[in-house]
C-alpha cells in the first residue's frame, strides 16, 4: 500500500517536473524572440561597418562614434535639439495628464452624477476611434488658434499629447474602485473635502496606477510620429526624436547614418528607463498596510 | 436638465470666443516684436547694400516692398556643413533687389515631401519651396503650384534639355523651375569591368557580380521599356496608357526570370547593393548621385560610372532606360507677394544658383549653359539624359504604374514567376497597371 503510494507521488513529481520543463523551454524560447530585436538594435548601435546591410548578426568591428555622430553631426539632422525638445514635452504632458487621468478616474470612481453612466459610455465609444483620424482637423483647429507655428509648436505638441488623455481613465478608475469606501468615509467623519480625501487617501493608496499613468503619458511623446510630423511641418527647429529618426531611414541618409539611427533608438529608450528605475519602488510597494484592523 | 444643456452650451460657446480673442491679443505683440527685428536686420543690413548699390543691375523703377518670404528646401541646403547654399543664395538676391526690403525664413521639406507637406495647408506653406517633379500633379490639384509665363517661361525652356522641361510640363503649362536632374545610373568596379564590359549587363554578369534593385518600382521598368514597352506614350499622353503587355514585355519577364536565377546577380535590397560594394562581393550598382559619396568611399580609385548597358532580351540587345525627372522650385500661388517670390524661385534656379549648388553640394546643373566635362558622374548622367533614359511621366495615372510594378519585382525576386507563368503574370501586371485604383 505505502508502495503504491510512494510510485503516485513519484509519478505526480516526474509529471510536474515535465510540466515545469515544457513551460520554462516556452518561456525562454518567447523570452528569446522578445529580447532579441533589442539586442540587434544596441548590437547595431556600436556596429563599425557603414550601412544598413550587413550578413552576419554580430557586427565585425565595434565603435562608438555612431553615437558620438548624433551629437556632433548636428547641421543636418540636430539629434540634440530633437531630444531636448522631446524631453521638455514628454515631462509637461507627463505632469499634465497624469494630473487629468487621476481627476477624471477619481471622479468617476467616487462620485455619482447623471451624466455619468453616458459619459462613461461615451468615452468608451471616442476610445474607440483611432487618434490620427482626428490628424488634420486638430491641426486645422491648432492653426485656428495661432498654434501651429514658431514657438507656438512645442506647447502644441503637449496639448495635443495631453489634452485627450482624461478619456483614457478606465484603468485607473478600475484601480480607484478597489479601494475601499469606508477609507473616504472614515475621512469624512474627520472633516475632510473631497479635495482632501482625493489628496490624503487616495493618491497615497494608488502609488502604482499613478506610476503607470506617468510612465505611459511620458513615452507618448517619444513615440508619436504623425501628430508631431503634422504639426511641425517643415519647422526643424521643432523636430521631436521619431521625426529625426525617421528621417534618418530615407533614401540620402539611410546609408550614413542606418547605425546612428540605431544609436539613436537606444538613447530615446535611457529617459524612460531612468524614469521607470526612479518609479519603480511605487510600483511593488502597492496597497500594503492601507487598512488595518 | 435640458435648461442645464442649454447654460453647459453657452458656457462652451463663450469659453471657445474668449479663447478666439485670447488668441488675437497674443498675436498683436507678436507681431509688432517681428517687425522690430526686422528693423533691425533692415537697419543691419543697410551699409552693406549701398555699398552693392553701384554694381546692382536691378531696374531701377522697381516698386519698394517690404515682404517675408517663407522657403522651404531639404536640410543639406540649410546646412553650414555644406555651404548654406540656401540662405546664401536668398541672400544675394535681396542684395540685387536694393529696393525690396526682405526677410527670408526658412523650414525644412526634403523635395520628394514637398507633396505630402505643402498640401496638408496650402496657404499655411512655404511661398518659395523645392520639389521633385513627380509631386507636381498633386500640387498643381491643390492649387500649391503658380503656373509660369513671360520671361521666366522663357528662361526656363532656353536653358534646359528637352526632357528636362518635359519633365516640369504638366497639362501643357510649365509649373516649376528645374534645377537639377533625377535619375539613376550605373557605378561599377573598375578592376572587374572594363569601359567595353560595361555595354552589356548580359557580358557583365560573367565577369563579375551585378546588383540591381529589381524590387523597386523606379527601376524594374529599365527591362521592360528596353524591350519596347512604353508608358502613356512619350510620357505625355494620358489616354494612351501603360502598354507592358504582349509578346515583348513577356519576353522582358522571361529574362528576368533567368536573370534573378542567375548566380552572379543580387537583388539591391535593404541596402545589399552598397554593402556588396563595401566589401567586394558586389561589382556593380545601380543607383544615383545621393550615393555618390558612399561609392567614392567605398571603391575609391576604381570607381567608375556610366551611362546604363543593353541587355539581351529574347534575342535583341535592348537598351536598359531609367526614369528621368528633375528636382525644381516651385512658387505658391497663395503667397503674398507673387513678384518677389517669383523672382526668387527664379534665381534659386538660375545659372550662378546652380553653379554654386554643384560646387557646395556636387548637385549637378540641369541648365544647359554649364559644361562638366571632367566631372565622371556628370558626364554619366549626361549621356543617361541624352541616350539611355526616359521621361519619367507626369500625369495623375501613373500613380497606377508603381504597386504592380513593385509586386512584379519581389515576386520574381521570391522565384514565384518562372517561364511557366510568365505570360499569364505580365498580362496581370498590365491590366493592373492601366485599372484606376479610385475607381
Amino acid at each position: 500500500m505505502s508502495k503504491a503510494n510512494d510510485v503516485a507521488v513519484t509519478g505526480a513529481k516526474v509529471r510536474k517536473t515535465i510540466t515545469n520543463i515544457i513551460v520554462h523551454v516556452i518561456l525562454a524560447i518567447l523570452a528569446f524572440i522578445w529580447v532579441l530585436p533589442i539586442f540587434w538594435v544596441v548590437l547595431t548601435s556600436f556596429r563599425g561597418e557603414k550601412g544598413s546591410y550587413v550578413t552576419t548578426f554580430f557586427p565585425q568591428t565595434y565603435t562608438i562614434n555612431n553615437y558620438v555622430k548624433l551629437f556632433k553631426d548636428t547641421t543636418i539632422l540636430n539629434f540634440p535639439r530633437m531630444f531636448m525638445n522631446t524631453f521638455v514635452i514628454a515631462i509637461f504632458t507627463c505632469i499634465i495628464s497624469t494630473i487629468f487621468v487621476c481627476s477624471v478616474s477619481y471622479c468617476m470612481s467616487r462620485m455619482r452624477f447623471k451624466m455619468r453612466r453616458p459619459f462613461m459610455n461615451i468615452a468608451m465609444v471616442l476610445g474607440l476611434f483611432p487618434g490620427f483620424m482626428s490628424m488634420v482637423a486638430v491641426y486645422y483647429i491648432l492653426k485656428a488658434l495661432n498654434m501651429s507655428e514658431g514657438s507656438m509648436i512645442p506647447i502644441a505638441l503637449v496639448v495635443v499629447f495631453s489634452a485627450g488623455t482624461g478619456l483614457g481613465f478606465y484603468v485607473a478608475k478600475g484601480f480607484f474602485d478597489t479601494i475601499p469606501k469606508s477609507l473616504d468615509e472614515a475621512a469624512i467623519i474627520d472633516g475632510a473635502t473631497r479635495w482632501k480625501i482625493f489628496t490624503n487617501v487616495t493618491i497615497p493608496l494608488s502609488k502604482p496606477i499613478i506610476v503607470y499613468t506617468i510612465l505611459t503619458s511620458f513615452m507618448s511623446p517619444w513615440i508619436d510620429f504623425l501628430f508631431a510630423k503634422v504639426i511641425c511641418r517643415a519647422d526643424a527647429k521643432y523636430y521631436t526624436v521619431s521625426i529625426g529618426l525617421w528621417k534618418m531611414l530615407e533614401k540620402e541618409y539611410i546609408d550614413n547614418w542606418y547605425t546612428s539611427f540605431a544609436a539613436g533608438a537606444v538613447l530615446v529608450s535611457i529617459p524612460i528607463a531612468i524614469l521607470f528605475l526612479m518609479t519603480q519602488k511605487f510600483y511593488v510597494e502597492g496597497m500594503s498596510g492601507a487598512v488595518k484592523g | 436638465m435640458k435648461k442645464k444643456v442649454l447654460a453647459v452650451l453657452l458656457a462652451s460657446a463663450m469659453v471657445a470666443s474668449l479663447v478666439g480673442c485670447g488668441g488675437e491679443t497674443q498675436e498683436a505683440p507678436a507681431q509688432t516684436e517681428e517687425e522690430t527685428t526686422d528693423d533691425a536686420e533692415a537697419e543691419a543690413e543697410a551699409p552693406a547694400e549701398t555699398t552693392d548699390e553701384a554694381e546692382a543691375e536691378a531696374p531701377a523703377e522697381e516698386e519698394a516692398i517690404t515682404a517675408t518670404i517663407t522657403v522651404w528646401g531639404p536640410s543639406e541646403d540649410q546646412s553650414a556643413d555644406a555651404g548654406n547654399w540656401l540662405p546664401t543664395m536668398c541672400e544675394q538676391f535681396a542684395a540685387q533687389h536694393p529696393s525690396w526690403d526682405l526677410t527670408f525664413e526658412y523650414g525644412v521639406c526634403a523635395e520628394g515631401d514637398a507633396k505630402a507637406t505643402i498640401t496638408q495647408d496650402v496657404e499655411g506653406a512655404a511661398d518659395v519651396y523645392m520639389l521633385a517633379n513627380d509631386n507636381i500633379p498633386e500640387l498643381v490639384a491643390a492649387n500649391a503650384l503658380a503656373e509660369l509665363g513671360g520671361s521666366y517661361l522663357d528662361a526656363v525652356t532656353s536653358t534646359n534639355a528637352d526632357s528636362i522641361i518635359a519633365s516640369v510640363t504638366y497639362n501643357d503649362s510649365v509649373w516649376a523651375f528645374p534645377f537639377t536632374s533625377n535619375t539613376w545610373f550605373m557605378y561599377y568596379d573598375k578592376s572587374v569591368f572594363t569601359e567595353d564590359d560595361v555595354k552589356s549587363l548580359d557580358t557583365m554578369l560573367e565577369k563579375g557580380k551585378v546588383s540591381f534593385p529589381l524590387s523597386n518600382s523606379w527601376y524594374i521598368q529599365a527591362f521592360y521599356v528596353a524591350n519596347g514597352a512604353t508608358i502613356f506614350g512619350d510620357g505625355t499622353d494620358e489616354a494612351a496608357g501603360i502598354n507592358f503587355g504582349g509578346e515583348n514585355a513577356v519576353a522582358a519577364t522571361d529574362y528576368l526570370v533567368d536573370l534573378v536565377a542567375n548566380a552572379n546577380f543580387i537583388n539591391d535590397q535593404d541596402g545589399a547593393g552598397i554593402a556588396g560594394l563595401r566589401d567586394g562581393s558586389v561589382n556593380a550598382i545601380f543607383s544615383g548621385t545621393w550615393d555618390a559619396a558612399s561609392v567614392q568611399e567605398a571603391l575609391g580609385d576604381n570607381m567608375g560610372v556610366a551611362a546604363l548597358p543593353t541587355a539581351n532580351i529574347g534575342g535583341n540587345a535592348g537598351q536598359l532606360k531609367s526614369f528621368m525627372g528633375s528636382k525644381a522650385v516651385g512658387v505658391n500661388p497663395n503667397c503674398e507677394n507673387m513678384e518677389v517670390a517669383m523672382a526668387l524661385a527664379a534665381y534659386l534656379a538660375s545659372e550662378e544658383a546652380q553653379m554654386a549648388h554643384y560646387e557646395l553640394r556636387n548637385v549637378l546643373p540641369s541648365n544647359t549653359n554649364i559644361t562638366l566635362a571632367d566631372d565622371a558622374i556628370a558626364t554619366a548622367v549626361t549621356n543617361t539624359m541624352v541616350s539611355t533614359s526616359i521621361m519619367q511621366p507626369v500625369v495623375s495615372s501613373m500613380g497606377n504604374y508603381w504597386s504592380p510594378a513593385e509586386n512584379m519585382g519581389k515576386a520574381l525576386v521570391a522565384g514565384e514567376i518562372t517561364h511557366d507563368n510568365a505570360a499569364e503574370k505580365t498580362e496581370e501586371m498590365n491590366t493592373a497597371m492601366n485599372t484606376d485604383v479610385a475607381q
